[in-house]
């Protein structure tokens, strides 16, 4: 058993070790030729400074021509970033044979001085050797200090160029007159004839050369696109499908309204991408028309995005569906003011990308965009108009009234900068915030919207009233505590949609590139530093996997080893159970201690607050910590197991579970009681059931004066041996206890195999000692004319004294209550209790 | 269980290594180390027997000896002899 335990835990240790070597440390991918480079001196680190030299010197010259294109700029940082770290890895690998050439040159002591013999030639050599060599890794580490100075310049540089870049692209001024107005007239015809020579031209390539790619094209994307729709509107239909109801709820219309945006705008997104994809793929697409193509579909998604959208929020035809309270008439003016500012920022953008395409002036596309920015401003202007408040008690059809008049006062502003910055001459600004409001604004509605269906579905039991709940019911036969977890579960994965796809795609619109977004979600997910220290996500991650996964296959092989093996080998149930216990705890403890290191966590800091803490277990952990050194001496010791009757201060029960801190004692009355495993070891306990289960029951009989004391133990002695459950041998025993006042008392004691029964045994004897003397005629305790006829006295008094009392105080005569006999360890069980259940029960 | 839970977030919380390097002047006198970190070189004295805690994020580093060592940023570095002893 010791064998396989410890070949499993090997195979466990095989299995895992990689994972912490990994996830403890990301960055010795960098640095992984470190015994080569002990053979080959200087070599590696050498070559390997080079090549960061010429990749610095490649970026470099990469960066002048790309000073004005932001999106390779933020790449072009990335790859900077990452070279200066490859710098500093490649010295920190040369760190271990400088310390070896060190301690070699102190092994060797210093050089001989004058008048001191001299020293052996191979020595001498040796220290010329080794001090050349220090001399060359000091020369590569300088190289390398240097290199890393100029990398950090030209990162730092990168992000000085894109920052000038922005704000020259928003503050840009273009002097808006008569002049430039007639240069950008007079070059849109050129650039028309341009745009349709290009288009045709290719058109015409496309379709003699390349028919078929563009064919095969456009049907693979058109069949992706069936396929996407198709499938999301099976798929999706309960959560986009609008019934006409009179009254959805809130939720409903929440999620819809959320679902019937984000499915559309998806399936637009990927038919976009893979269209776009398959076009560049079977290599249709000129470079020239690439960036209108794309920016072509770019624009389709965003139109949807915020048609479905305001759609969604404003149900013009439907409104029921509405999510915000405005009018009929003023829901329908809305989607379509949206959808115009929309559709001229989305054809503002294609115009600019057509005019850089075809190399038009630079006036005609300020002059595109002031065109732009003036309409959306005057929406907007026109959209102050708009009269969609409708009062409470009024009908959503009815008249309603003008905004706010901050909100009016708002759109006015807004419309009035767009138009006085465009015609100013700040063109880019204009744009800029135009996009903004129009992209922005949905994406935050969009959010917003999502995050309200998150916590709506995230409340107990929202699900459940939903059409998707019902169908999950129905379908899935799921439980209310089911769906409600369901529900739970569903709100945070919303949350986490939300969080995960809008927050970039804002950022991007703010002019932030891919790249950055990926640079940072990589830096959150594997150092986040907070002052000196550094959490990584990702590592902690990898912890919480490890421990979950040893965890899982520390219970399994728990599992295994109590069914399977330790089931078979006859061993008593209490070493079992210890066995099992003790392989929990170590499984648990192996895979905190994994999980610990795996997560970068040094535990050598540990030993310092263990040392700290000494102090803290001294005064506040006492107590715990006495209880788990207790359970560890139960398990080992074994006083009691699993299923033993146990006597223990004021608890008495069965054993249910022994943990490491307490020990789940159940009464008769069913009651669990967690006893502190301290109290096992250093009170006396009570076992009934230790090494077996045989045990002594008494039945005390309490008898009148009138009765012969001979027959009435012969009779005991005869019921005794007449039930099937007391043992013959050690043989029952029949005893004259106590001379009261007016009664005597005597004792049956019986053995009984399993004195868990004794309970039964009792009532069993104690009715038949009842029928038997009321039959003889034995025994009768009081005078009977003192008897009160409503009430007749038991011939017999029991033994239990409250039992007895109660007579007592009935015939108004005191009578002498049955002494109660314990032994000074208490090691029978208190009659008192068995009986109180056997009332009970 | 509260217990395993306290115990856990301690040991997490003192377990987590301070993640800049640390440099320990272990000599009698002072050290003076020449840290080029960034785009910037400097030198920072350490008195005998104090420490200081140097670059985050990686730097190179020039002890008194003359040595030049780059540091990744976790290490903890002790000043012996006016030499650098990386732990």
């Amino acid at each position: 058993m010791t064998s396989k335990l410890f070949a499993t835990l090997l195979a466990l240790w095989m299995v895992v070790a990689p994972v912490p070597v990994m996830a403890q440390q990301p960055a010795t991918n960098v640095n992984p030729r470190h015994t080569e480079e002990v053979a080959s001196p200087q070599a590696k680190p050498g070559e390997q400074l080079e090549t960061a030299r010429k990749n610095l010197a490649r970026l470099t010259d990469l960066l002048t021509q790309a000073k004005d294109d932001d999106n390779r700029l933020a790449e072009l940082k990335v790859e900077v970033d990452a070279t200066a770290k490859q710098i500093i890895a490649t010295s920190v690998a040369t760190r271990p044979r400088l310390d070896e050439i060190k301690a070699r040159l102190t092994e060797l002591g210093d050089p001989p001085t004058e008048g001191t013999p001299p020293e052996a030639e191979v020595v001498t050599q040796e220290r010329k050797r080794l001090l050349a060599e220090r001399g060359e890794i000091n020369a590569l580490t300088g190289t390398a200090e240097d290199l890393s100075i100029q990398a950090t310049k030209l990162s730092n540089g990168i992000t000085a160029t894109r920052r000038a870049l922005f704000s020259n692209t928003l503050l840009k001024h273009t002097d808006i007159n008569r002049t430039t107005v007639m240069d950008a007239i007079a070059a849109i015809s050129v650039e028309r004839e341009t745009f349709m020579r290009t288009i045709g031209s290719w058109l015409t390539f496309a379709w003699s050369f390349k028919r078929l790619q563009l064919l095969s094209a456009l049907f693979l994307s058109l069949c992706a696109a069936l396929v996407l729709l198709a499938g999301t509107r099976r798929v999706f239909s309960p959560f986009i499908h609008r019934e006409v109801l009179n009254e959805p709820g809130y939720i409903t219309r929440l999620s819809v309204a959320f679902w019937s945006t984000m499915i559309p705008t998806m399936a637009m997104a990927a038919f976009a991408t893979t269209s776009y994809f398959f076009l560049q793929v079977f290599n249709v697409l000129r470079p020239d028309i690439a960036p209108i193509v794309s920016v072509t579909l770019a624009v389709c998604v965003a139109l949807l995005f915020v048609s479905t959208l305001s759609n969604a929020v404003l149900a013009p035809r439907q409104s029921a569906w509405r999510l915000v309270r405005v009018s009929d008439g003023s829901a329908r003016l809305l989607v379509w003011s949206i959808s115009a500012m929309a559709v001229v920022n989305g054809l503002d953008y294609l115009a600019g990308t057509i005019s850089e395409v075809m190399g038009s002036p630079i006036v005609l596309t300020v002059f595109k965009s002031l065109i732009a920015s003036i309409i959306i401003g005057l929406i907007l202007m026109a959209m102050s108009l708009i009269k969609p408040i409708v009062p409470a008690g009024a009908t959503l059809d009815s008249q309603g009234k003008p905004w706010p008049r901050a909100v009016w006062l708002l759109f006015v502003l807004t419309g009035a900068t767009l138009i006085i910055a465009g015609l100013s001459g700040y063109v880019g600004l204009a744009r800029f915030v135009a996009t903004q409001i129009v992209m922005t604004g949905a994406i935050l509605v969009t959010m917003y919207i999502g995050v309200l269906t998150g916590k709506a579905v995230a409340k107990q039991n929202a699900l459940a009233d939903t059409i998707v709940g019902r169908y999950l019911e129905k379908r899935f036969r799921m439980e209310q505590i089911g769906l409600d977890q369901a529900g739970l579960v569903a709100g945070l994965g919303i949350y986490a949609l939300v969080i995960l796809f809008f927050i970039p795609l804002i950022l991007l619109q703010w002019g932030f590139q891919i790249a950055d977004i990926q640079s940072w979600a990589y830096r959150i997910f594997t150092e986040i530093k907070i002052g000196g220290i550094t959490i990584s996500i990702t590592g902690i991650l990898a912890g919480i996997l490890l421990f979950a996964a040893i965890y899982v296959v520390t219970r399994w092989f728990q599992r295994w080893l109590d069914g399977s093996v330790m089931a078979r080998s006859r061993i008593d149930p209490g070493v079992r159970n210890s066995v099992k216990t003790g392989v929990g705890y170590l499984g648990l403890g192996l895979a905190g201690l994994m999980a610990i290191s795996a997560a970068g966590l040094d535990l050598s800091n540990l030993a310092l607050v263990a040392g700290a803490l000494s102090l803290g277990v001294g005064f506040g952990l006492q107590n715990i910590v006495s209880n788990f050194v207790s359970g560890l001496i139960l398990l080992v010791e074994r006083p009691f197991k699993v299923g033993d009757w146990v006597v223990t201060g004021t608890t008495e029960g069965f054993v249910r579970r022994i943990s490491v801190r307490a020990t789940e004692i159940e009464t008769f009355q069913r009651q669990t009681i967690m006893v502190p495993n301290s109290l096992f070891i250093n009170a006396s306990v009570g076992n009934w059931t230790h090494r077996n289960k045989l045990g002594r029951s008494d039945i005390p009989v309490t008898v009148g004066y009138d009765a012969v004391p001979r027959q009435v133990m012969d009779t005991l002695l005869q019921i005794a041996a007449a039930h099937p459950l007391v043992l013959k041998n050690p043989e029952p025993l029949a005893v004259f206890t106590t001379f009261g006042e007016t009664t005597m008392t005597f004792e049956l004691r019986v053995y009984l195999a399993d004195i868990v029964n004794g309970n039964g045994v009792r009532n069993d004897l104690r009715l038949a000692i009842y029928e038997r003397f009321r039959e003889e005629g034995l025994g009768a305790p009081f005078p009977r004319d003192e008897l009160e006829p409503e009430e007749p006295m038991p011939e017999l008094a029991l033994d239990a004294p409250a039992q007895q009392t109660a007579a007592a105080e009935a015939v108004g005569q005191p009578v002498v209550t049955e002494p109660v006999k314990r032994s000074g360890t208490q090691r029978r069980p208190r009659r008192v209790s068995v009986e109180a259940v056997g009332d009970r029960d | 269980m509260k217990a395993f839970v306290g115990a856990f977030v301690l040991t997490v919380v003192t377990a987590f290594p301070a993640w800049s390097a640390t440099v320990t002047n272990k000599d009698g006198e002072a050290a003076v180390l020449v840290v080029v970190e960034g785009e910037s070189r400097m030198e920072v004295a350490i008195g005998a027997g104090g420490t200081e805690s140097i670059c985050p994020s990686g730097c190179f580093i020039t002890t008194p000896s003359g040595d030049r060592i780059g540091l990744q940023g976790d290490e903890t570095i002790e000043i012996v002899n006016g030499s650098a002893v990386v732990k």
